[in-house]
């Protein structure tokens, strides 16, 4: 399984946030892998909308993330806008965010 | 406090008690629900939690720039309790506006600090509130990186005024004090030297534009919103420092009264922004004077011609 993560937007656009990562789950030890396909079937994200409901009105600086997962011949791209509200998407953006955290740090120490 | 005889503009039938903030600080406890539980109601004493104190102060600290410097009750010019919620979700990157509060996370402690530790952070998320109410700029390209700059032009305000910094004084920086050591930067965005900010491994570098020269053509970042903004933020830098003193005096009096003009419309770009701080700047004070000047050559330094 393939994920694609976008960050978009927030109080500040920052060139190397916003550039998307990926997450290869065979690449990711056993454990988080699993915990992974457990937090996508959690949110449900094959059946989800592809696109987020609008942000309110009058809202700024909001990130938008954009989440695409390829899973053998299944692809599906959700787009999600902060606040976000269901706790299992809050769930499966965490962990994505930590391993884009853990992804990015590494351009750090190169 | 001062007194409550109705001025030109308030909204008839409200009586509001006017100069009077009303404050509401609450703790989403790192978790997204809000608004979470009130922790500091106006009036009560510091908490002791630095994101609950700053959040606290920094709203106030708005609300009197609002009030004392432009005769305005609150976001809404008719006493609208100001509501911020702090500790916003687990290494929360960020502070925003919903629409209807303040939302500021603690942020991850290896890129950010807390957002409430920027007093022009709060500024800016709080003005966010007042384009809204006056102007409902889209966010959106040029309509919406004027919307972030109105932000940053009365976020900075505020910490000048608090600070009593002239034009020259102030650092014009956005978001100082928000890196942590880790990052090769100073703050999000310099008004001064848009583009300067940050240059760092991780976060990349500062994309902000200080000429229309170099305006980016983007989608991302709802069409560049924090990214053109740096050409009318490094404007209004300009106008301020030529009018010298205190920026929030008649720099931001122009900017202010143009933020309320009728003829700022929902998608209104860069261009027809200018052209209205020049007539405003002209209706405040004079078709021949130095303020108008400024206005003129603080635009013509981004790029843009105001006739």
């Amino acid at each position: 399984m393939r994920i694609e993560f976008t960050t978009e937007g927030g109080i500040a656009h920052f060139p190397g946030l916003a550039r998307p990562v990926v997450i290869e789950s065979n690449a990711l030890p056993e454990a988080e892998a699993s915990d992974l396909g457990r937090l996508l079937e959690a949110a449900r994200f094959f059946e989800r909308p592809a696109v987020a409901e609008p942000p309110r009105r009058g809202a700024a600086d909001y990130r938008q993330y954009t989440m695409t997962v390829q899973e053998g011949s299944r692809r599906h791209t959700v787009k999600v806008i902060e606040p976000v509200e269901d706790p299992t998407l809050q769930a499966l953006l965490r962990f994505l965010q930590t391993k884009a955290r853990e992804l990015r740090r590494g351009s750090r120490e190169s | 406090m001062r007194p409550t005889a109705p001025r030109p503009g308030q909204r008839a039938g409200v009586m509001a008690v006017e100069g009077q903030k009303q404050r509401t600080i609450s703790d989403s406890h790192n978790t997204q629900n809000l608004p979470g539980d009130v922790v500091r109601l106006e009036g009560a004493p510091p908490t002791g939690d630095l994101a609950v104190d700053e959040a606290y102060d920094g709203l106030g600290a708005t609300y009197d720039l609002y009030w004392e410097a432009y005769d305005r009750n609150s976001i809404d010019d008719d006493g609208l309790p100001l509501d911020a919620t702090v500790h916003f979700g687990q290494e929360y990157d960020n502070a925003f506006w919903n629409g209807e509060r303040m939302v500021f996370g603690d942020g991850d402690e290896e890129l950010f600090n807390r957002f409430t530790i920027s007093l022009d952070v709060i500024g800016h998320e709080l003005t966010h509130g007042v384009t809204e109410d006056e102007a409902q700029l889209i966010y959106l390209f040029q309509p919406g990186a004027l919307n972030e700059s109105i932000s940053d032009v009365f976020g900075s305000l505020v910490k000048q005024r608090t600070l009593d910094q002239t034009a020259a004084q102030a650092d014009w920086l956005i978001g100082a004090g928000l890196f942590t050591a880790n990052v090769h930067g100073v703050a999000l965005r310099s008004m001064k030297a848009p583009g300067t900010a940050y240059d760092d491994p991780v976060l990349g570098k500062d994309p902000q534009p200080a000429h229309m020269n170099d305006y980016v053509r983007t989608f991302a970042d709802n069409g560049g919103v924090h990214i053109n903004s740096g050409i009318p933020n490094h404007a209004f830098y300009l106008v301020a420092t030529l009018i010298g003193g205190y920026a929030w005096e008649k720099a931001g009096r122009i900017w202010y009264e143009t933020l309320r003009d009728s003829r700022l419309r929902p998608n209104t770009g860069f261009k027809r922004f200018a052209g209205i701080t020049l007539a405003t700047a002209q209706r405040l004070y004079g078709t021949t004077g130095l303020e108008q000047q400024a206005v003129r050559d603080g635009w013509s330094q981004v790029g843009i011609v105001v006739t």
